[in-house]
């Protein structure tokens, strides 16, 4: 169409036949399938560029069959998407300033990624990333005390979860799948541990360490990482902001090497008024403190609007190695929250 | 006895005549990737990770009319061979059409070997060497109270294409880093070195500037975020520069307009004294003479005295926009388009120390950390500083800060730039420091 510059698809499937054996007696073998999708769009105009991709921030990423393709309704959404890519070239700038937002899921999903999932890395907590992933703010002395959310913040690592794309009985370690609680009623509780870190630190195994393949040291990697759902609707959580942004889908992230401040940016964005979606908006970002962010989180959408979001391709150790993981996210809604940095914020 | 594909030339060059063999398509390119790499990673003053990994791949892109398949394996025998070309020939039977596409390269030019580009002592290094250099670097923290984190790494590749219109290419190249971070109470100090040949890296010294960096900015303060001059050293600079690569110096974003380059072929975009090239012939760079499709590779200047001049082009491209082709191709399937890998920014006249001197107030970064791109056309990025930010003031550096973070725009930044006069290899850049006034610190954090 008139304005999209380039347009993409891709589909990618991964088919993984692991078997793992170790003196310990265990020997594995696991045959995994998982699969993702999306569609792009780039649209030039005058001196501006916007991009558009569908479904979510990366596609939907997902453990099981060719289902996962077809539930993408990539085919659906493909001028949708195109169409928005144009608009925003002539959309209003996202505002600056403080104001409440509300993130779509997989923005969510992004957020949780960056700001729990590698903070709670138990191997970057001790030091063993320093160099290049980095380490944590979120300290052993800080476990079963610190505030990291609001009370209605859970999240847990389930290796367990259904479709989720980290799911395997077991992992890289011959630990067997399982859940681990990381953050209850908003409190930190627990770490992402493998065999060695959990002895280090005394914390419970969360069966989540892999290697990228045969060439690579497994090493802890964010499983399936999920924020609980909460109780709104997608309409209740606009519906409580007077004045603010709806957020969707990412275009670019940044965090510091402990994982506290951030700064992240959104392919589109609409302005709330009275609870309700209004103009459409280009290049909304916003920033924060990961623990006051999270404190910050008043609202989340139910179950209904909950999606397993896979992420296919996080980077992590030296030989750098690629993991896929989910951060299972419902909308949410935050106030008061740092807008427009980057674009005179 | 088994095949080592790293050692044994003559059984690389067989594996490109069995694929070339084995292929039923119009065209046929066969690429080898051969490689032993090693990398020993240290933290908290002791060993953590020591890997070696010798691996190597064969990539078949099969032609048939104007459809294109890719496939690859590391299985290298004779049934591998044949599988993987079936593989590519029957993705190119599927594939749709590419009007575009206007075959594979068929320049055979001779291109230059480098000897100094391989040094065998480094492709050969073994573990030993590289626990003696943790060892150096240990020793210069213990003295300081430190601990370091970091890794020493070597590696060999070769690098072998040959496809069916003649075009035959054989590279073989090493290399080394040394990368180390030093952490104390409060403040923590980076340093790098990459060279060819291991022997030019000094673990000892690179170890001292991180453990002055960490000593000296202990104790950080907090800096309001504003606007302030900024003195970026090498790896910071690179950092800074390097999403010009992939979205700014290549053909496929050039032409599609997304590139800040786009349609401004001879204007000024950045200061008059700034010249950025893409040289393999770079002293500090030395890299591989050819593309991944074998075509010979030019030096291109990309921005000349702050005017756009150029960017790099593949086989595709070169066709398509009716320009040479500069032999920078990424090996296929490739959806970016053609990319930069050795760019070289030219040095200005004065010395780090004397652009130091030359600030009132200001801030000297060492590196950076988790850049990423807020705005495509107008450059911008925002990204945090790390291991080693100070406070300058009347042209002495003064205390340490903690980190911030910045959006700035690069290309904005480049018109209001000085350059320092020595130049260094920062991973695939060989650059200066570089002074920017009016760098953007819109945020800090607390550490």
């Amino acid at each position: 169409m008139d304005g999209v510059a380039v347009g993409r698809a891709w589909i990618d499937v991964w088919r993984t036949k692991k078997c793992f054996a170790s003196t310990e007696g265990s020997r594995i073998e696991q045959d995994l399938v998982q699969c993702g999708s999306a569609l792009s769009a780039l649209a030039v105009g005058s001196g501006d560029v916007q991009d558009r991709l569908y479904p979510g921030t990366a596609g939907l990423y997902q453990t099981g069959g060719y289902e996962i393709i077809n539930n993408a309704k990539l085919l659906e959404n493909a001028r949708r998407t195109g169409e928005e890519a144009v608009a925003l070239l002539t959309a209003d700038q996202s505002p600056s300033g403080t104001m409440d937002i509300v993130l779509s899921g997989d923005q969510v999903s992004l957020q949780i990624h960056e700001s729990i999932g590698h903070a709670l890395e138990l191997d970057r907590v001790l030091g063993w990333e320093a160099n290049f992933s980095g380490l944590s703010f979120a300290t052993l002395d800080k476990l079963n005390s610190f505030r990291y959310g609001s009370p209605i913040v859970n999240v847990a690592c389930d290796m367990t979860c259904p479709k989720a794309l980290a799911t395997e009985g077991y992992d890289d370690e011959g630990t067997p799948a399982r859940s681990v609680d990381l953050i209850r009623d908003g409190i930190l509780v627990g770490y992402m541990a493998g065999r060695d870190t959990a002895s280090a630190a005394g914390v419970a195994l969360a069966g989540c360490v892999r290697a990228e393949y045969w060439g690579r040291l497994p090493m802890i990697r964010i499983g399936n990482v999920n924020l609980a759902p909460g109780s709104a609707t997608l309409d209740e959580l606009l519906d409580g902001v007077k004045q603010g942004i709806y957020m969707e889908s990412n275009r670019s992230w940044s965090i510091d090497d402990k994982r506290l401040n951030f700064q992240f940016g959104c392919q589109l964005g609409y302005e709330i008024r009275n609870g309700k979606k209004g103009r459409l908006l280009k290049n909304p970002t916003y920033a924060g403190m990961t623990p006051a962010f999270w404190a910050a989180c008043d609202a989340i959408g139910d179950a209904s609007t909950w999606v397993a979001w896979g992420t296919p391709n996080c980077g992590k150790g030296e030989p750098i190695q690629t993991a896929r993981s989910c951060q299972g996210a419902s909308p949410a809604r935050f106030r008061n929250i740092s807008v427009g940095v980057g674009y005179g914020g | 006895m088994a095949v080592d594909f790293v050692t044994d030339e003559n059984a690389v060059e067989r594996v490109l005549d069995q694929a070339l063999a084995a292929s039923k398509a119009d065209e046929t390119e066969a690429l080898v990737f051969s490689s032993e790499s090693a990398l020993t990673r240290y933290t908290h003053n002791y060993i953590h990770e020591n890997m070696v990994e010798k691996n190597w791949q064969l990539s078949v892109r099969a032609v048939i009319g104007k459809r294109i398949g890719v496939a690859a394996t590391n299985r290298l025998d004779a049934q591998g061979i044949a599988d993987v070309v079936e593989r590519a020939t029957d993705i190119a039977r599927l594939s749709p059409q590419d009007d575009d596409f206007p075959g594979l390269p068929d320049d055979n030019t001779p291109t230059d070997d480098i000897p100094e580009t391989c040094d065998e002592a480094t492709a050969t290094l073994g573990p030993q060497a590289r626990a003696d250099a943790v060892a150096q670097i240990t020793q210069v923290m213990c003295r300081n109270a430190l601990y370091a984190a970091g890794y020493v790494s070597s590696r060999a590749d070769t690098i072998a294409i040959a496809n069916s219109k003649g075009v035959r290419r054989r590279f073989r190249g090493s290399d080394s880093a040394i990368n180390i971070k030093a952490i104390g109470e409060t403040s923590s100090g980076y340093a790098e070195g990459y060279a060819r040949r291991f022997a030019d890296l000094s673990p000892k010294d690179l170890a001292e500037r991180a453990a002055r960096k960490a000593v000296e900015g202990a104790a950080p303060r907090q800096l309001e975020p504003g606007k302030y001059t900024v003195i970026l050293e090498p790896p910071a600079f690179r950092e800074f520069l390097g999403y010009l690569s992939w979205m700014a110096f290549g053909a496929q974003p050039f032409e599609q307009g997304s590139s800040f380059m786009s349609g401004r072929l001879g204007e000024k975009v950045m200061g008059a004294n700034v010249t950025i090239r893409d040289d393999f012939t770079q002293r500090e760079h030395l890299g591989l003479p050819f593309d991944f499709e074998g075509a010979p590779r030019w030096p291109v200047t990309l921005v000349e005295n702050g005017i756009a001049k150029d960017v790099v082009y593949d086989s595709y491209y070169a066709a398509k926009l009716h320009h040479v082709n500069t032999g920078h191709a990424l090996p296929a399937p490739n959806p970016d388009g053609p990319m930069p890998l050795n760019v070289v920014v030219d040095p200005g006249v004065s010395t780090i120390d004397e652009m130091i001197a030359g600030v009132e107030r200001g801030v000297l970064m060492t590196r950076t950390w988790y850049i990423r791109l807020v705005d495509q056309k107008q450059t911008i990025i925002t990204g945090m500083t790390r291991d080693g930010l100070f406070l300058i003031e009347h042209g002495a550096v003064k205390h340490g800060l903690k980190n911030m973070r910045f959006n700035e725009s690069i290309v904005d930044a480049l018109g209001r730039c000085q350059l320092a006069s020595e130049l260094v290899r920062s991973e695939s850049h060989v650059l200066p420091a570089a002074r920017i006034d009016g760098f953007h610190f819109t945020s800090g954090t607390e550490f």
